[in-house]
């Protein structure tokens, strides 16, 4: 039992997860700021379906209620041999292509000031999901103490 | 390749391939201007032309980054002066100068230098929020 069994901590865990992959795919449009007919990228907004898709490896549901944000997470269960499961992807969030505000002549469409915002968006978010996970852990503590200790 | 398991890490990588492309790209751009004024060696040959640096999207440790794919000549015509007594003159009497324009050199130059900040930015965000995820295991 580690605080990853608590759905709040996974929840946290989780957004630090999407915000830390979001803080890459600006990295990688800055990066190519200056590449002829580069497209920037942006995932999509934070949502409760990209959550249950990323924890979508797990035991198979057989009924009830399930917690989505178990870490566990649920997966459709195959009672026939031609059932498929859900393709792996490599990243739970999408990253679809997102043009800027300006489109350079050569194509490019990556405007270092809306990327800088996104970045500061990200890194702001990433403050106040690790603050909440200190004040949380701390919560835990306070509860686990002896009485007058 | 490595595979790079950490988000921050490949961050911080796709920044660097950035930071190595537009410090070559100031390789280039220092190359133009010092070559400014350079004239053939023979008498109306052709003078220093200019290069003009290529990116193209290229995949580093754990994401895409960014790399200097080629250096390209720029094809537009060259600058002629009158000059006779120019040792690299034509017979006409008029000597072929670079196609550099120092006014552009310096526009690139500006560019490449608030791209690199711009990246240098991506690198210290990282870093921070790595330091704040760290604090974590502190308190």
């Amino acid at each position: 039992m580690g605080p990853d069994d608590i759905p709040l901590f996974a929840m946290l865990k989780s957004r630090m997860g999407y915000l830390s992959q979001r803080q890459k795919v600006i990295a990688q449009n800055v990066a190519n700021a200056d590449t002829p007919e580069y497209q920037p990228r942006d995932l999509k907004a934070y949502s409760f379906k990209a959550t249950l898709d990323q924890q979508s490896e797990g035991q198979p549901y057989r009924g009830g209620v399930v917690s989505p944000t178990a870490t566990n997470g649920v997966q459709m269960m195959a009672t026939s041999a031609a059932h498929m499961a859900p393709a792996k992807t490599i990243s739970p969030w999408r990253s679809p292509e997102q043009a800027d505000s300006e489109t350079t002549l050569d194509g490019n469409s990556v405007t270092l000031e809306d990327q800088m915002l996104k970045m500061t968006d990200a890194r702001m978010n990433y403050d106040a999901a690790v603050g909440f996970y200190q004040k949380s852990m701390a919560l835990l503590k306070t509860s686990t103490r002896r009485p007058g200790g | 390749m490595t595979e790079i398991r950490s988000q921050s890490m490949a961050t911080m990588a796709i920044a660097a391939s950035a930071l190595k492309a537009q410090q070559g790209r100031m390789r280039v751009i220092a190359e133009n201007i010092a070559n400014a004024n350079s004239t053939a060696r023979t008498a109306g040959g052709d003078p220093y032309r200019r290069q003009v640096p290529v990116f193209k999207p290229t995949q580093v440790a754990g994401g895409e980054g960014v790399s200097m794919a080629k250096v390209d000549p720029d094809r537009s015509d060259f600058r002629t002066e009158y000059d006779p007594g120019n040792p690299a003159a034509d017979a006409k009497g008029y000597v072929k100068l670079p196609n550099v324009d120092t006014l552009v050199e310096a526009l690139d130059m500006k560019e490449a230098q608030r791209a690199y900040e711009a990246n240098m930015n991506v690198i210290e965000t990282s870093r921070a929020m790595e330091s704040r995820t760290l604090d974590i295991l502190r308190k």
